[in-house]
């Protein structure tokens, strides 16, 4: 009898298990549906999320992201992290020495040499794209953040620059930096400092290294880059096949250096509907999808997912204009305080920008547009980032926010009221219902105080907030590296982005966030980035609303993901993920 | 006849530079940011859009830039897509297969049944198949496409697990990939390409990625061919012509179908062509929700985006087409009526 019932038990265990195995689609294939297109694979000119994944997983870089750290290195293409204790940073952080890893080889079979290195850098600063990624190395390793001027025109010596600032010694590769620059070692991680094999890119049209020829290789067409449709990195996949808005093809690469990746062939494909997407993930046709935040609830729904929550390295903020364009702008009436309109520097009053502030229910934001799945940042140096640290932010009190307005403008606000105009980017339901959310308490405080809440696609929105059309725009910003210095002085220096479309003009902050980037001592900068992270607040320069979190819906099969803020969801590094 | 046929191509070349230089100035309309805004894609991009200005040199006057674009058409350069990320000419002929390919196979269908249904429901005015068919034009012609083509996914891939959305299954289309020697692309048309290499598989597989696609667009389509058709045949029927004939002692097959319906078809040769031509165009709804990336696609995506090279290519294209197809309509029109003469 027990021998009968052992039997069953074994059948229905056999069963069980090929049941189980049955259930794994193609284990060794890994099919992501994504709805964010690739412009370019070349790592000089690509500048987006989509970009970023596929050159990630075919090119390497000298270092890399250590897991889930923002702040730690592995090496991947150097053999060693450098830092001050093993004399890879110099003591003043001008010089950084990287020995070369030995014994990697190319997709295309040429192998891994210094000089491919010193190349590699040369070229992608040369390329300078307009709109492209390269102003962080230019920034970091010429001093200047461009290779070109306003108008378009080269800076004189930039290339003889750039030809100074890398060189190979032996079998190692020097970085001479004209200044220090604390986030050096996170932008070499970034796409743009990918490796390529300096004869291959030669061949194929690229710059021919010498550096009296550079201009003819700068500022490429979009679709014009050498590389723009081909490849050849030391990473663990090859593109097999790309078919631009509909699908990019990886191959493993069976030579790769380090340990075998158990995925033998990924695809990416484009599907922009989300209904569509969410039957891929149900049906197993996907093993990941792209999710948006107002679709997290229909995913937390459906069965045999695993999901995980990555905080994102990112900060939207609805940021007051104090010096809006009155030509012709409708966004602000009157133009004048005269209950029909406001006048072009209304947000320069302190107490007008401590009203709004005073006005944002953050917990019922955070509650009613995310269900809690959200961080709540206090400034745009956000959770994640080093030096981080929670400043106070105003807390939601109509009340207070009524006095605010008694006071400003002399009175005046409250005597003669306003009327303005908010706008958000079309699409977005998150920026959508701060706004309205604003907007319904501001109006609220009086019955003379009148706000319309208007969408606007996005490139429109960009092009206006630029031309200062709007008294309030509500925008966000995602990490090109995992510093403050992203982040704080696009928001808060007068030159920065965002500040400069806000009209800022803050001395003090101009020169601290000059010194913050300039220092490599941590206490320094630790000190620096408090005070700036202090002044959002004190200053009352816009309204922080949310630090994402997105969730990834990996079918529970799929095992190996390591979350990173650094990543977007649209980023999967390939060779950590395996189908069990 | 030859001579009506050149005059009408020679037609073409002034309709094409009319449309060209309407949307050439409509799309001016737009400032030079906010053409320039289409190479952005982030804030961070966003700070070169006045480098990307003078790259492109679009604050040029009109005449400038249309001259530059002309310049360029005559060399064969239809400019870059960011849309597709490739040159315009290589992407339209990555995406025209994709709509020829559903519209080939759903024409004649729409066509066919149109009719068919329309004489049906003529010859049987008043009747339950009348209210019947009369209900189910209605009920097409007001489905939402988009909702009705969600409601099919759900149901058959969704619920059955059939008919998955794209054009190939991931099997065969790495096959291809793997195969390029054993797998010409030949017409880029999967069920055509897979008879000619021999692959019946291929061809019964994008057939199968069809099906939902094909009854969207039927469903909703076919319901204004019906409606013109029947129309017509009421109207046929109701002439002193048929009175004589069924007086004469002639048959209803003959009645309805060799004198009633041929004269009722002038008006549905005339919508379907318009039809046949617009389908073009592809279906926004159809492409986006079954994953079928054709023109239709391509032409939504490049006008949110505001992708110029792309939409002026489409517009001449469409141009083209329209031209054709009246062209093709009117010798149509003196085959079926010998009344019509060409001159």
């Amino acid at each position: 009898m027990k021998k009968i019932v052992c039997f069953i038990g074994f059948i229905l265990l056999l069963i069980i298990v090929n049941g189980a195995v049955a259930e794994v689609k193609n284990p060794d294939t890994f099919v992501l549906a994504d709805y964010r297109t690739v412009q370019t694979i070349d790592p000089s000119s690509s500048y987006d999320v989509a970009g970023s994944m596929r050159i990630w997983n075919m090119y390497e870089t000298l270092i890399f992201f250590d897991g889930s750290s923002t702040e730690t290195f592995v090496p991947l293409l150097a053999s060693e992290v450098p830092t001050v204790d093993n004399d890879g940073i110099s003591a003043d952080g001008k010089t950084y020495t990287f020995t070369i890893r030995k014994g990697v080889k190319f997709h295309e079979g040429g192998e891994l040499t210094p000089e491919d290195v010193v190349y590699s850098f040369k070229r992608n600063m040369i390329v300078d794209q307009d709109g492209g990624p390269m102003w962080m190395l230019l920034e970091a390793l010429t001093g200047q953040g461009a290779t070109r001027d306003k108008d378009g025109k080269v800076i004189p010596g930039v290339f003889e620059t750039i030809d100074k600032a890398v060189e190979a010694q032996g079998d190692k590769v020097v970085f001479n930096l004209p200044k220090p620059y604390p986030p050096l070692m996170s932008i070499l991680c970034y796409t743009a400092s990918s490796i390529l094999d300096k004869e291959w890119a030669i061949s194929k049209g690229c710059w021919d290294g010498n550096i009296k020829n550079a201009a003819k290789y700068n500022n490429p067409s979009p679709g014009h880059e050498p590389l723009q449709k081909i490849e050849n990195g030391t990473g663990p996949y090859k593109m097999k096949s790309w078919e631009p808005a509909k699908q990019f093809v990886f191959e493993r690469f069976d030579e790769y250096w380090g340990s075998k990746p158990k995925i033998r062939t990924a695809i990416v494909k484009y599907v922009k509907e989300w209904s569509t997407r969410k039957l891929m993930l149900q049906n197993g046709d996907a093993d990941r999808v792209v999710v948006d935040t107002p679709y997290v609830p229909e995913v937390k729904a459906m069965k045999d997912l695993k999901l995980y929550e990555v905080p994102q390295l990112g900060f939207t903020a609805a940021m007051f204009c104090r010096n809006i364009n009155p030509t012709g702008n409708p966004n602000i009436g009157s133009g004048k305080l005269d209950g029909d309109g406001i006048p072009p520097d209304f947000f320069s009053d302190i107490d007008v920008r401590r009203a709004f502030l005073s006005a944002f229910d953050r917990e019922v934001y955070k509650q009613d547009v995310f269900h809690g799945l959200v961080i709540m940042p206090t400034s745009p140096n956000v959770e994640g980032l080093p030096y981080h640290k929670d400043v106070p932010v105003y807390k939601y009190d109509l009340k207070l926010a009524a006095e605010y307005m008694k006071k400003a403008w002399g009175g005046k606000v409250w005597e003669k009221g306003f009327k303005m105009i908010i706008t958000y980017n079309t699409g977005n339901e998150m920026r959508e219902a701060a706004a309205q959310m604003l907007a319904e308490n501001i109006m609220s405080l009086s019955p003379k105080f009148r706000i319309d809440v208007r969408n606007v696609e996005w490139k429109d929105y960009v092009v206006q907030i630029r031309s200062f059309q709007y008294p309030m725009f509500l925008s966000g910003w995602g990490a090109d590296y995992a510093d403050p210095h992203n982040f704080v002085y696009p928001f808060m220096h007068s030159n920065g982005y965002y500040g400069k479309f806000m009209a800022l003009n803050n001395a003090e902050i101009d020169k601290l966030c000059d010194e913050g980037i300039e220092n490599v001592e941590p206490f320094k900068r630790k000190e620096v980035y408090s005070r700036l992270q202090y002044i959002w607040y004190e200053d009352a320069i816009g309204i922080p609303l949310y630090q994402q979190i997105v969730v990834r819906a990996y079918r529970d099969y799929v095992k190996g993901f390591i979350p990173n803020a650094m990543f977007t969801d649209d980023n999967e590094i390939l060779k950590r993920i395996w189908k069990q | 006849m030859l001579a009506f046929i050149t005059r009408r191509f020679l037609l073409l070349i002034l309709v094409l530079f009319g449309i060209s230089v309407l949307l050439f100035g409509i799309l001016m309309t737009f400032s030079p940011e906010r053409r320039a805004a289409t190479y952005v894609t982030s804030p961070q991009q966003a700070k070169d859009i006045p480098k990307i200005i003078k790259q492109f040199g679009l604050d040029d006057p009109f005449y400038v830039q249309y001259f530059r674009w002309m310049r360029e058409i005559f060399k064969g350069n239809m400019g870059w897509s960011l849309v597709a990320s490739r040159p315009v000419w290589d992407a339209f002929w990555t995406y025209f297969p994709v709509t020829l390919e559903m519209n080939l196979f759903a024409a004649p269908i729409v066509l066919f049944f149109g009719i068919w249904l329309g004489t049906f429901s003529g010859t049987h005015r008043d009747s339950w198949i009348d209210h019947a068919t009369r209900i189910f034009a209605i009920v097409g012609w007001s489905l939402p496409t988009f909702l009705f083509a969600l409601v099919l996914l759900m149901t058959f891939y969704g619920y059955f697990q059939i008919f998955s959305p794209g054009v190939l299954s991931d099997q065969l289309s790495m096959f291809i990939i793997d195969n390029p020697d054993r797998f010409v692309r030949y017409t880029g048309l999967f069920t055509i390409d897979g008879i000619l290499n021999g692959r019946l598989e291929v061809t019964m597989d994008a057939l199968a990625h069809l099906v939902c696609p094909i009854l969207t667009y039927v469903i909703v389509v076919v319901a204004l061919n019906m409606r013109v058709m029947r129309s017509g045949m009421i109207e046929e029927l109701s002439k002193d012509y048929v009175t004589t004939a069924r007086a004469k002692g002639a048959d209803k097959h003959t009645i309805y179908i060799k004198h009633a319906r041929r004269n009722a078809m002038l008006p549905v040769i005339t919508v379907a062509g318009q039809l046949m031509a617009m389908s073009m165009e592809g279906s926004i709804a159809v492409e986006v929700v079954y994953n079928r990336h054709g023109i239709g696609w391509w032409l939504a995506e490049s006008a949110i985006q505001l992708d110029m090279p792309v939409l002026m290519c489409i517009c001449l294209f469409m141009g083209i087409v329209f031209v054709i197809t009246n062209l093709t309509l009117d010798i149509l029109y003196a085959y079926i009526d010998p009344r019509i003469r060409l001159s």
